[in-house]
């Protein structure tokens, strides 16, 4: 998913999260406080969000992962795939919606974007935290 | 990097963004970001939860300023309304408090200047890799952190003696099955060091840093700082949990690299290691002419009594000229008058030896979850003749 389809799904997801969490904390969210529901100003640092990279597998990385964190995590990581299984197993127990014949796809498709050999992530610059207003 | 820019930002969005960006239209912001100017500037990791560290060169002042300081979230960060939080303090006490923002601060005030650093700080350099936030150098920061003694707090509540841990509890709530981020610490470090604190360097604490009040735990890493704290129980035992039992556990005794260690040899990450990095260097030098290099040093020992520089990889090493200031736990500058000898591409490297005697290593221990990198640092520059 590139160009227009990314921007879609970067602000879909801006958009749940100014709007109270991630799809699962909102879902969780029903047995908490309405404070902690009412999350009205989620920071995130920079402008962009990083996307998963196309391929068997993606859609299902997509929706597994992307609720609770953005795909910067997964495309950072330089893991065999005996490290993958175990990140996806312990996500899996996490919440993790990931269908036990989907497992395998994923577990391939992480292990072979993001092997030991992967040197393809780069930070975002992102503006420095502005001060925060004084509550003195 | 495949990324996707957010162009479209209304003014409603963009005062969101702005809790930690700038007060400015989404074209300025963009201008800053791209100008020369963007020196200034946070590495961000991570999109969402915000994790983001501090380009190493920036972290050349004795304080490190607010806006560029690292953040470090879980999860998506909470926020807490100031006017309805309250800390509790209950466990082995004689009498439970519970405490306004107003109550906190009218308690005896405190402040220290010391080292806040991620615990998985440089698990990015680990070899093999390691599962995480692939930190590299700028997941640490020197700050002063005003507040309240728990010595203080746990006075007040009257402390039982047979409390010897205390169980830290913050406001933020992990996601689907996740397990809380619960965390205990001695008692005796807390009675010692601990503060809760709700300024950083004269300033009201953010809400990425915890506001409206945060634990700070001089020395050790920064899994110890509870954010948006809410409760400090005294317990009898440690707490038990995902984060005590299985993560932020380090090995007992070094093994070989990218085996995996079993928890009942690994103990709870505490104190910091001793570390020094390079934050000032020239871009390139000129035989016989003297540039300077410098850094910062820390430990989880409350000084820092040595930083050397070697220019051989490691054989020979000379003094680097420590800052005069130096307070417990707060990292100490250090400058070092390079003058060339060869042309070419030269190495230095930095190491430091804290107040207890202790080294930085030629190489990190390696461990399962890449915690606590403290490897000499080497940078390169070449040498014209």
């Amino acid at each position: 998913m590139k160009g227009p389809l990314a921007l879609l799904a970067a602000i879909a997801l801006a958009s749940a999260l100014a709007a109270g969490g991630s799809p699962a904390a909102r879902a969780e969210g029903a047995h908490r406080r309405p404070a902690d529901r009412a999350r009205a100003a989620l920071p995130i640092l920079g402008t962009r969000l990083s996307e998963y990279p196309a391929g068997d597998g993606k859609a299902i990385a997509d929706a597994a992962c992307l609720q609770c964190h953005s795909a910067d995590i997964p495309r950072q990581q330089r893991l065999n795939e005996k490290q993958w299984t175990a990140s996806v197993e312990k996500m899996i127990r996490w919440g993790a919606a990931v269908k036990e014949t989907d497992k395998a796809a994923l577990v391939a498709y992480l292990s072979r974007e993001f092997g030991p050999s992967n040197t393809g992530f780069v930070p975002t610059d992102a503006a420095p935290l502005a001060a925060p207003v004084s509550s003195h | 990097m495949v990324s996707a820019k957010i162009p479209w930002m209304d003014r409603r969005r963009f005062l969101w963004l702005g809790a930690t960006a700038a007060a400015a239209s989404p074209a300025m912001l963009s201008a800053v970001i791209d100008s020369a100017a963007a020196r200034r500037r946070l590495l961000q990791v991570n999109g969402y939860p915000p994790d983001a560290e501090t380009p190493l060169e920036l972290l050349d002042s004795y304080i490190t300023p607010n806006d560029l300081f690292f953040v470090r979230n879980h999860w998506i960060p909470t926020t807490v309304d100031a006017k309805t939080w309250t800390l509790t303090v209950d466990g082995e006490v004689e009498t439970p408090l519970r405490l306004s923002l107003a109550d906190l601060r009218a308690m005896p005030r405190v402040s220290r200047t010391c080292v806040l650093q991620c615990a998985g700080n440089g698990r990015g350099l680990f070899s093999p890799p390691v599962a995480g936030v692939q930190w590299k150098y700028g997941a640490v920061g020197n700050a002063r952190w005003t507040g309240v003694r728990v010595k203080d707090l746990l006075a007040r509540a009257g402390v039982k003696p047979s409390a010897l841990h205390v169980h830290t509890f913050g406001a933020d709530l992990p996601p689907g099955k996740v397990p809380p981020f619960h965390r205990s610490i001695e008692i005796e470090k807390l009675i010692e060091d601990g503060i809760v604190a709700d300024e950083m360097n004269g300033e009201p604490l953010a809400p990425l840093h915890g506001a409206p009040a945060r634990l700070v735990v001089p020395g050790w890493a920064g899994d110890h700082w509870m954010k948006w704290l809410v409760r400090l129980s005294a317990g009898v035992a440690p707490q038990s949990g995902f984060y005590m039992d299985t993560a932020y556990r380090y090995p007992k005794a070094p093994g070989p690299p990218g085996e995996p260690v079993k928890p009942e040899d690994m103990a709870p990450v505490t104190e910091l290691f001793v570390k020094s990095n390079i934050t000032t260097r020239p871009a390139r030098a000129v035989i016989g002419r003297v540039s300077e290099i410098g850094g910062f040093a820390f430990s989880g020992a409350p000084d820092v009594a040595r930083v050397e520089v070697s220019e051989d990889g490691g054989v020979r090493w000379s003094d680097a000229r420590l800052d005069s200031r130096h307070e417990p736990f707060a990292w100490r500058r250090w400058t070092y008058p390079w003058k060339p000898a060869r042309a070419g591409e030269a190495t230095i490297l930095c190491r430091a030896t804290d107040s207890r005697g202790r080294v930085q290593p030629r190489e990190a221990v390696w461990n399962p979850s890449g915690y606590l990198h403290n490897a000499w640092h080497a940078v390169t520059i070449p040498v014209a003749g």
